[in-house]
């Protein structure tokens, strides 16, 4: 049975997909669907309870939330996309040159990665954000390195496994270059996993770009950002609830949409990772 | 050649008036315990390690200098009861006779060299030598007689000595506690330091033996709580009777309740959207004026700063000595018909987004701003980006951490068109403003002339300004440099501070300052 | 046995010089320096030379790292550079906070997490089963920062019932703990559950049934027992994301913590604070990692053999 077959029959993971393309039309559309250009200010209408003009309310400048949060949705899912891919190149060059050369080099590697996973990760995003300099493109290169180490440990572990196979050995002892080795026998072995873990990442890479922005080290105004939206509505918090809630909420289902389609995607294409995490 | 204090009016005479104060019979009882809640514990409680206000809310009650600002901001006598200029460099003062440091060792002249000596001479300096400007020290003349010496010529050096953090400390005890005294300091104030506890509270007690009028309040707790919600919550269950830094969003709520009495008054420090007067377009005063019209300060006032500060009537605030209205509401209103006439004057058509362009350049400034460092900056200015986009301005806004935007700023050269920043004047003089801001070889790092604005006239007021003794002539030579600063803005001033305190009303007699650090508890009790 | 913790513990070694490393030299490329934060806006150019020197701030950074390893070799964390007081004392006031949060938050995930784990496995497919898998996904996907700002919300606007913030009594703990635990909780059900649904499918659970065991001494005797091991695992793993969470939690809550005083370290690029802080939480890592190695044993007796 196909993975895409699996897949299917998962009705959580369908709601997930679902979830995920409505995303993604919304990034793309959100000029036409946004009520608001999301940077215009009304101050006097600040802190505007949900009703009839804002359907979600204004914030503390009297911009509209529910635009804000619509456009919201491109930082988010163009971090989560870009730093999935910086987290796998980076871990996947790592892990290949580990697994492959070993000796010290494989050595002096995993333990550069067991200090960057003995790191507080939060930590250490603030600290390449803070010397980078804050913007959507920065947040994404330091969410993206804190995956690298994760995917370095999956692909090192795969590669050492495969070396011990036959086919691989064999391949070797052909000659065959490295190239191909990896094309032939390493990549379909450790896509599926990778694939996976990607998918869940970006879930994560969704939290801790909100978690950044919360710190006040995300997008720079005007851009919308969920994290950056909450972290200002926590101010106002005790006299209007909804400026800080409203852009929490779309973090939820975001996060919760990539999550879905992960476990969907685990149970589908590798049952032997079914239920670890 | 001795210039009499004519040229210092009123100092003499008020040696004597500060005796006079008594405090009013109505309901202030001695006794009680006096619990404040404020956002942060102190970094130290010796000014020679702290001029920031959580440490030195408490050393305030506890150390005192020679002089002092009152609370409308005039100069008082405390430690010293006269004084005489001597030279252009020299001011004797004479001391007040039978004061002991709250070790029992004798208040004198020695002590205040040592206090200077101390701090001017130490390795590092102290925190607050780089607030003295020419201060160089003193001199002992006899037991109460010291002269005060400054490098050159300083017209600001009695409100230099009156600053918060020039308190006289006991050279015993220093000697006797080493790098401790900063944690348990001993003046001659109307208090005492009891106990500091890290993180959690520092409290001090009324000094029995004091010189003067003693304190009402038999102990003061100055309790740490950093959250805004839960200083006000202690405050409404009776756990604090102060808090300080209380929530703006609660303040009209507060006013209308019995229960509580919130205090305020302007305070001294302007926060402001700077130009970089250097950069094109911004080298263009019509562009400068253009964007100070396309600013509504009082939507922003009303709606971002709700009440917790006052209009900025110039780069200065009115408590300042030499200040002068700007009267910017009338010279710049809020006018985008007008600022778009001043853009085309100077050139500018608009572009087929909506922003202006020039010779095919966009009008396009970047923008460097921190969040959290003063009170709603980051607000302002993301407020101020959005009315620059109504008359066809792009502000590319760069908020960085306060560390990053600070490097920035004190670095040559500057690479951006604006900047965000608050400016206090700490001694409550106009030259510690205008001198160190708009002073043409004051560029950062020497000073912060961040604007780069060079103008040799007001280069001229400004050291003449600083260089005399005569109190008359500096603030005229003040106002003439302030009404130049009004043609030329190189400044979009958005607010002046207010201090705000709030305290349950069982809290009598309490005066806030408007220097922020001035928190003085002398003459507050507490009724039960 | 003690030749093991004594080896770890020395392995611990490099990695934890390459963590100090790692902040000293990403403290030095951050823009902005902790001397003139320090001396604030009015600072002359002097002032701020002459306090690099004295702090030692002048120095090259092959010079400082070495200096610093030196006297922390010899127990002496140094000053912190903003505060000028022993960063051990900095770190004895922070570091109970973030245990006591740590702790809560673990116990809260433990009890709740397996429970509900055990009890999906034992109906899976239940009522019961899909609410709770459900109820984990939402746990796993709210921001633990927002979390929090909602059951301030809730429980503090509201209903009046928990303080907004602070630290102090058992009252305060409460909604920090909670919000600190939910992604954690719903790790743990999840693992657990898919464990014990492993285990219940074993050879000798089924022989142990079909000799009329009672379910609830299968349950006891075998599931849980070797279930436990990737709990476990997992449970040290989460309390290593615990600590980092432990930054967002305390800023929302204002909780005295390691966490914030680390932010705090970072912002006023007091690089010696910063270093101590991070130095307690690698070690807290690294013996918590040998803790986990060492419950192994306990619970199955061939690992100990092999270690």
């Amino acid at each position: 049975m196909g993975g895409w077959a699996r897949f299917r029959r998962n009705r959580l993971a369908l709601l997930g997909l679902v979830l995920v393309v409505v995303l993604g039309l919304t990034a793309v559309l959100a000029p036409w669907i946004a009520p608001y250009d999301p940077a215009r200010q009304s101050l006097v209408e600040k802190r505007a309870r949900p009703g009839a003009k804002y359907v979600l309310g204004a914030d503390e400048f009297g911009r509209d939330i529910l635009s804000r949060v619509i456009y919201g949705t491109r930082v988010a899912l163009l971090v989560g996309v870009l730093s999935a891919l910086i987290a796998l190149a980076g871990g996947l060059v790592l892990g290949m040159t580990a697994g492959f050369a070993g000796g010290w080099l494989d050595a002096t590697l995993m333990r550069a990665v067991e200090i960057l996973l003995a790191f507080p990760y939060l930590l250490l995003a603030l600290a390449i954000v803070a010397a980078l300099g804050p913007g959507a493109l920065n947040t994404t290169i330091a969410v993206g390195i804190w995956g690298i180490p994760a995917v370095t440990r999956i692909v090192r572990g795969a590669v050492l496994a495969l070396r011990e196979t036959e086919y691989v050995g064999a391949a070797r002892a052909l000659g065959a270059p490295g190239r191909d080795l990896l094309r032939r026998h390493i990549a379909p072995n450790i896509l599926p996993g990778l694939i996976v873990y990607a998918t869940l990442f970006m879930a994560n890479a969704i939290l801790l770009e909100a978690a950044l922005s919360f710190l006040g080290l995300g997008v720079q105004p005007p851009t919308a950002s969920w994290g950056l939206m909450v972290s200002t509505g926590r101010d106002v918090l005790l006299v209007a609830p909804h400026v800080a809630t409203v852009p929490g909420l779309a973090i939820m289902v975001a996060v919760l949409a990539f999550n879905l389609v992960g476990d969907g995607l685990r149970d589908a294409l590798d049952p032997r990772m079914r239920g670890s995490t | 050649m001795r210039m009499r204090s004519r040229l210092l009016p009123g100092l003499l005479v008020l040696g004597l008036a500060v005796a006079s104060i008594v405090p009013s019979a109505d309901a202030q009882k001695r006794g009680g315990t006096l619990t404040i809640v404020r956002p942060t514990d102190p970094v130290s409680l010796d000014p020679n390690l702290e001029t920031t206000a959580p440490g030195a809310w408490v050393y305030f009650n506890m150390l005192e200098g020679l002089l002092t600002l009152d609370d409308k901001m005039q100069v008082k006598p405390l430690l010293a009861t006269s004084y005489e200029v001597m030279s252009p460099t020299k001011v004797r003062f004479k001391l007040r006779p039978n004061v002991k440091f709250h070790d029992g060792t004798p208040f004198n002249a020695a002590a205040v060299k040592f206090t200077f000596d101390r701090a001017l001479r130490g390795t590092p300096p102290a925190r607050w030598a780089s607030l003295a400007g020419s201060l160089d020290g003193a001199e002992v003349v006899d037991d109460l007689t010291v002269d005060v010496v400054t490098k050159e010529p300083y017209g600001p050096i009695l409100r230099t000595l009156a600053m918060y953090c020039m308190g006289i400390v006991s050279p015993t005890a220093v000697q006797k506690q080493g790098a401790d005294f900063s944690r348990a300091p001993v003046g001659t104030g109307p208090f005492k330091f009891v106990e500091w506890k890290t993180n959690t509270h520092v409290i001090i007690e009324r000094n029995n033996d004091y010189w003067g009028d003693k304190a009402l309040l038999d102990r003061v707790i100055f309790k740490v709580v950093p959250e805004e919600g839960a200083r006000m919550i202690a405050l409404q269950t009776g756990d604090a009777d102060m808090v300080l830094f209380p929530s703006p969003a609660q303040l009209p709520a507060l006013r209308k309740d019995s229960k509580f009495t919130v205090h305020e008054t302007t305070g001294i420090r302007v926060v402001f959207a700077g130009f970089h007067a250097g950069m094109p377009p911004l080298d263009d005063v019509r562009v400068r004026q253009a964007l100070l019209h396309a600013v509504d300060r009082k939507a922003i006032l009303d709606n971002i700063m709700e009440g917790s500060a006052g209009p900025a009537r110039g780069v200065l605030a009115p408590g300042v000595f030499g200040y002068k209205d700007m009267q910017l509401d009338k010279l710049y209103p809020f006018d985008r018909a007008k600022a778009k006439a001043l853009l085309t004057q100077a050139g500018w058509t608009p572009g087929p987004d909506g922003i202006m362009v020039k010779g095919g350049q966009r009008l396009s400034l970047s923008w460097l701003a921190a969040r959290g460092r003063y009170p709603k900056d980051g607000e302002i200015t993301e407020a101020i980006q959005a009315m620059f986009k109504d008359v066809g301005v792009e502000a590319k806004v760069q908020v960085l951490e306060w560390a990053a935007v600070f490097q920035q700023v004190r670095a040559n050269p500057f690479n951006h068109h604006m900047f965000t920043l608050g400016w206090v004047t700490s001694n409550a003089d106009a030259d510690y403003s205008l001198y160190a801001l708009f002073h043409s070889k004051q560029v950062p790092p020497t000073g912060w002339n961040t604007s780069r604005y060079a103008n040799p006239r007001v280069d001229t007021l400004v050291e003449q300004a600083r260089r005399s003794l005569n109190q008359t002539e500096r603030e005229k030579l003040y106002g003439e440099v302030q009404d130049i600063l009004a043609k030329e803005m190189v400044w979009i001033p958005v607010y002046t501070t207010k201090e705000i305190i709030v305290t349950r009303s069982s809290v009598k007699g309490f005066h806030i300052h408007p220097v922020e650090y001035n928190l003085a508890l002398w003459k507050t009790s507490v009724e039960k | 046995m003690l030749t093991f913790v004594v080896r770890r513990l020395l392995l611990a070694i490099p990695v934890l010089l390459g963590v100090v490393f790692v902040v000293m030299l990403t403290i030095d490329l951050l823009p902005g320096d902790a001397v003139t934060l320090m001396l604030g806006e009015h600072a002359t150019k002097d002032a701020v030379a002459k306090l690099r020197e004295h702090l030692g701030l002048d120095k090259p950074f092959a010079v400082r790292y070495l200096d610093y390893v030196a006297r922390v070799a010899r127990g002496d964390l140094g000053r912190s550079i903003q505060q000028n007081r022993p960063v051990a004392a900095e770190l004895a006031d922070a570091w109970p906070a973030t245990l006591e949060l740590t702790v809560a938050a673990l116990l809260i995930a433990a009890a709740f997490g397996i429970a509900a784990g055990v009890a999906s496995a034992v109906w899976p497919n239940s009522l019961f089963d899909a609410l709770a898998r459900l109820g984990s996904l939402f746990g796993l996907s709210m921001p633990i920062f927002w979390t929090g700002l909602v059951l301030i919300v809730i429980f503090s606007l509201w209903l009046n019932w928990l303080p907004v913030g602070g630290a102090g009594s058992l009252s305060h703990l409460v909604l920090p703990a909670v919000t600190l635990a939910l992604p954690s909780v719903a790790m743990l059900a999840r693992m657990t559950r898919s464990a014990v649904l492993d285990v219940l499918r074993e050879d000798y659970v089924r022989t142990a049934r079909a000799k009329g065991v009672g379910e609830i001494l299968v349950l006891a005797r075998h599931a849980l027992r070797n279930a436990f091991i990737p709990i476990v695992t997992l449970l040290g793993l989460q309390s290593g994301q615990l600590m980092g969470g432990a930054v967002l939690t305390e800023t929302v809550f204002a909780w005295p913590g390691l966490g914030r005083l680390m932010v705090k370290a970072i912002f006023a690029r007091d690089y010696v604070l910063l270093q101590g802080a991070v130095l307690v939480f690698a070690l807290a890592f690294v013996i918590i990692n040998l803790l986990v190695d060492l419950s192994y044993g306990l619970l199955d007796p061939r690992v100990a053999r092999q270690g």
